[in-house]
């Protein structure tokens, strides 16, 4: 009786601490949301597609209305363009009111930024949702950006898988690993191409095939001046030598983008395109940029996937607007709607067993579009290579292609 | 102008304008030799350009850079001036005049993807005979746009280039006299073509030496016709350096900035080039010129060239009139040559954004363009005040260079360093600082077309209006500024158009905060979807392509319309006159 009673103390004053605790954390994001009100939030955002646009909108329209915040997208054609005003301003000694307050990035950006101290926080996992809604054991990208240690800088919104898109109508076995890609190209001269590095879609294809083709996988998590590059990439140059004869337009001019290969998948001038979205196919299908013969699949063995994330200038003068609407967009709502094909399709970062039954169960009734796989099909994800790889690939494809 | 502190004004506008360029130029030059604090660089070294000349692509992108921004302005001004010579004393030239606006008003982007469309081995022209002629089922593996030696890219500058240079030639007709010159030359007994390259065009130059330079300089350094149409496997060294900037290693900025310098010196050198060029030549066919014969076979560079200029303007506007095609299809594939479903979905859907993006652009534009207008008219009234007294004997005001220092530079590197002077005055973001962008680069352009009308005009009118009735102001604005109608009126629809082309300024001084209709044009042409692009572009050019319709049109019917006005008041006058009897 007395060792229950003991027992009982015990457990209630435990339950009391992680009460208090827990107070004390919606105490201070009480204090954040009330900071919050009436704040403008310049969310610096890639803009070139229409359906992201359309649901950052909705976003702000439901910040708006629940928290008093209003959202505002200033549209980027390249993120790297708002690393460089946040630098500006910092070399101009602008260290408060900046004109950024939210970033989407991730990878390269993230770590030029945090590098050079142009980060608020840590701020991501004392977001309530976060804290409830993430695990960061279910993938290493969560925690590690391309190699680059996240320590709370930026919050995650959602994860990428590289696809590839054909036309059933043209092909009926599409090229599942880089080996056939070349075999394709070959008996099929023209046909195969991909975005011209540094765009991020094109350095990603030279990291699959990398990853693909070397014999020392092992390399690629280690920074890329600390190995041996030209023994570990050899085999990937000497499959691009052999792939650009017989590339599209030669491999003398690459297009510029994943939504530049669609179109010109749409017009039959290659066969097979590539995304870093994978609900392109559906989304492109559904707005008649594409037939509706075009599916998705991915290589055998896998292919490379990253998350993206959120993260906060050190001069922005509305930080807690900023982590209001970080925290929104990592709501099961948000992440619902964002996982809807025909909104956006972009994969969600929540932890599936913390959702409660009932939000599983809206998870589980998204509707997929005609062309996008399911989780299971999109199979294996390959991690992305040590950050550090993306510029030396890059320098060195443009030394050897480029000039 | 009967301006009392002429010299003052004229000295603080010198001012203004000196103090963001010197800005601009520091904030290149420094970094371009290791000199930058956010980044921890403190000390003065020249690594950036160690790093740039081991840089086998900037070799590569400045052969092209040099191929490309060479060969678009010498193509341009040979069509242009061959173009002139066979149409100007036919009737219809007047409505070819009118043709020429939209391809100077549609912002060079949408015209770049326009020809894209057409021309690429999936465009427009294969589909046409596709597939009964060419058994083509799906498109040919050609290179025809985006090759390796530009020669497309160049395509897309004579297209923007030859018209802005045969624009500005007619605007200054009027001042060399060249009906008369023509009239007496053919009584003579010179052919139409002998007496252009003998007698015209010797003094046509000179005019318009500056506009040339102005195409040189914009050749060398465009970025986003050189994104969309030219080779990217090297690409010019302008796109080369902007991806540099872009780059997210940071520290690439630095060599990024020595590259901006090496670009400013090589506009230089091709300047200096030209013109040393330009005396040779002139030299060279001195004697040919004045041999007397009254045909030569040198004609047939003229005739050959009003062919080629036919066909560039037939190129342009094909590639124009695909893209309200696009911004109406919904399903438009290879090789359908007409798109088999239609939709008004893309329109629709771009119609909300157009009325705020329509405010931005519209203030922005109008209020730039006749700020330029102004301090344009003051500098040219100090500048023609200057050259009549004896004192200072054709000395060019500092003001005359200076002006195309923001146009000569390569916009990347000059606006970040006016980007950090604008977050220290606090300006970043506001709608005055993106006024004040634009002007920097409406005004050189204003001043230009004005310049050489301007300086030709005949002070008689004037004096003699004086005599009769002295009212300074008065007669400035109603014998003057009214004979220069024609000219002021090109020049505002000039720099309007060029306001509404602008995207690194307003970019950089809206912080994205303000979107113009090209920064959202710009932005969709990223993502290289036809159907937006082309609702963009047929948005985009609807208001250009009005003034400059409207600066066509006023000037002839304004007196007219004047009168009209002023019957119609008189007759309203008296009428009340009569109700208040």
């Amino acid at each position: 009786m007395k060792k229950s009673l003991i027992a009982a103390s015990i457990m209630a004053s435990l339950a009391l601490t992680s009460l208090t605790a827990q107070a004390e954390t919606s105490y201070l994001w009480q204090d954040t949301l009330d900071q919050a009100k009436g704040q403008t939030v310049y969310f610096n955002a890639w803009g070139g597609a229409d359906n992201i646009n359309d649901y950052i909108q909705w976003a702000a329209d439901r910040i708006k209305e629940e928290y008093d915040v209003t959202l505002k997208q200033v549209k980027l054609t390249d993120t790297s363009d708002a690393v460089n005003r946040v630098l500006a301003e910092k070399a101009a000694g602008k260290d408060s009111n900046g004109s950024i307050d939210l970033i989407w990035l991730n990878g390269e950006n993230f770590r030029a930024m945090k590098d050079n101290n142009l980060l608020f926080g840590p701020f991501s996992q004392s977001l309530p949702n976060y804290v409830t809604y993430v695990d960061e054991n279910s993938r290493q990208s969560l925690t590690q950006d391309f190699g680059t240690p996240v320590d709370g800088m930026e919050s995650p919104w959602g994860m990428a898988q590289v696809i590839f898109m054909y036309d059933t109508a043209t092909l009926s076995s599409p090229p599942k690993s880089m080996a056939e890609l070349l075999n394709f190209a070959k008996a099929h001269p023209g046909r195969i191409t991909y975005p011209e590095p540094p765009q991020f879609l094109g350095s990603t294809f030279l990291k699959q095939a990398l990853y693909e083709l070397t014999a020392y996988r092992q390399a690629l998590s280690q920074p890329a001046d600390s190995v041996n590059f030209d023994t570990v990439t050899a085999p990937l140059w000497a499959y691009l030598d052999k792939l650009h004869k017989v590339a599209w337009r030669d491999g003398q001019t690459f297009p510029s983008s994943a939504e530049e290969m669609m179109r010109l998948l749409d017009d039959q001038e290659i066969d097979v395109a590539l995304s870093f979205d994978i609900s392109a196919a559906s989304v492109q299908i559904d707005q008649g940029n594409l037939p509706d013969t075009v599916r998705s699949y991915v290589f055998t063995n896998g292919t490379i996937g990253n998350t993206h994330f959120l993260a906060i200038p050190y001069n922005s003068s509305a930080t807690a607007g900023a982590q209001v609407v970080a925290n929104f967009l990592l709501s099961p709502e948000a992440q619902i709607k964002k996982q809807t094909p025909t909104i956006w399709g972009d994969l969600s970062v929540l932890s599936y067993a913390k959702l409660s039954p009932a939000e599983q169960a809206q998870f589980n009734a998204i509707p997929r579009g005609i062309a996008t796989l399911s989780i299971e099909e999109l199979g294996q994800t390959l991690p992305e290579p040590h950050s550090s790889w993306v510029g030396a690939l890059e320098t060195e494809w443009r030394k050897r292609y480029a000039q | 102008m009967p301006l009392k502190h002429a010299k003052w004004i004229t000295g603080i506008i010198t001012l203004l304008l000196i103090f963001p360029i010197v800005i601009g130029l520091v904030g290149t030059l420094l970094p371009a030799f290791a000199y930058f604090p956010p980044l921890g660089e403190h000390t003065i070294s020249l690594a950036p350009w160690r790093q740039l000349f081991d840089q086998g692509e900037f070799y590569a992108s400045l052969k092209l850079t040099l191929i490309t921004g060479i060969g678009a302005p010498i193509l341009s001004l040979w069509l242009a001036l061959s173009l002139l010579a066979w149409g100007y004393q036919r009737p219809f030239f007047r409505k070819i005049e009118a043709l020429l606006s939209p391809i100077l008003a549609i912002p060079h982007a949408a015209i770049a993807i326009g020809l894209l469309f057409l021309l690429s081995p999936s465009g427009w022209l294969v589909r046409l005979f596709s597939p009964w002629l060419t058994g083509f089922d799906r498109p040919p593996n050609w290179i025809t746009v985006q090759d390796p030696y530009g020669v497309s890219l160049i395509l897309a500058l004579v297209i923007k280039e030859m018209p802005y240079l045969l624009y500005v030639m007619l605007a200054t007709m009027k001042s060399i006299k060249a009906r008369e010159s023509l009239q007496v030359g053919q009584a003579l007994g010179y052919s139409r073509f002998t007496l252009w390259r003998k007698v015209l065009i010797p003094q046509l130059y000179p005019i318009i030496r500056l506009p040339i330079f102005i195409v040189i300089a914009f050749s060398l350094t465009v970025v986003d016709l050189a994104l969309v149409i030219g080779p990217n496997t090297p690409s010019t060294l302008a796109v080369t350096l902007l991806r540099w900037f872009n780059d997210p290693d940071l520290s690439m900025r630095l060599m990024a900035s020595a590259g901006a310098i090496s670009l400013m010196l090589v506009i230089v050198l091709v300047l200096a080039s030209w013109e040393v060029a330009h005396l040779l030549f002139r030299q060279l066919t001195r004697a040919e010129r004045s041999n007397g014969k009254r045909f030569g076979l040198t004609d047939n560079i003229l005739r050959l060239g009003v062919v080629l200029g036919l066909f560039t303007l037939l190129n342009a506007f094909v590639a124009l009139a695909l893209l309200p095609i696009w911004s109406l299809a919904r399903r438009w594939r290879f090789p359908d040559a007409l798109p088999s479903q239609w939709t008004w979905d893309n329109i629709d859907r771009a119609m909300p954004l157009l009325m705020e993006l329509s405010r931005n652009t519209l203030i922005v534009a109008i209020v730039a363009t006749l700020i330029a207008c102004g301090i344009s008219l003051v500098m040219l009234e100090t500048k023609r005040h200057a050259t009549t007294t004896a004192t200072a004997l054709n000395r060019p005001h500092v003001f005359d260079w200076l002006i195309y220092v923001p146009i000569l530079l390569p916009q990347i590197g000059f606006l970040f360093g006016l980007h950090i002077l604008l977050i220290y005055l606090n300006l970043n973001g506001d709608l005055c600082a993106i006024i004040a962008l634009h002007l920097m680069y409406v005004l050189p352009y204003v001043y230009l077309t004005l310049k050489g009308p301007y300086l030709a005009y005949q002070e008689e009118y004037l004096q003699q209006a004086n005599r009769l009735n002295h009212r300074p102001w008065r007669n400035y604005v109603l014998v003057k500024i009214a004979m220069l109608k024609p000219a002021l009126f090109t020049a505002f629809a000039i720099g309007f158009s060029v306001s509404i082309a602008q995207y690194l300024p307003t970019l950089i001084a809206g912080e994205g905060r303000y979107s113009t209709l090209t920064t959202e044009a710009v932005a969709q042409a990223a993502s290289g979807d036809r159907k937006q692009v082309g609702s963009m572009a047929l948005l985009q050019a609807v208001f250009p392509i009005l003034v400059f319709w409207l600066a066509l049109a006023i000037p002839p019917r304004w007196t007219k319309w004047r009168l009209a006005l002023k019957t119609l008041f008189s007759k309203n006058s008296k009428r009340n006159q009569k109700c208040s009897v």
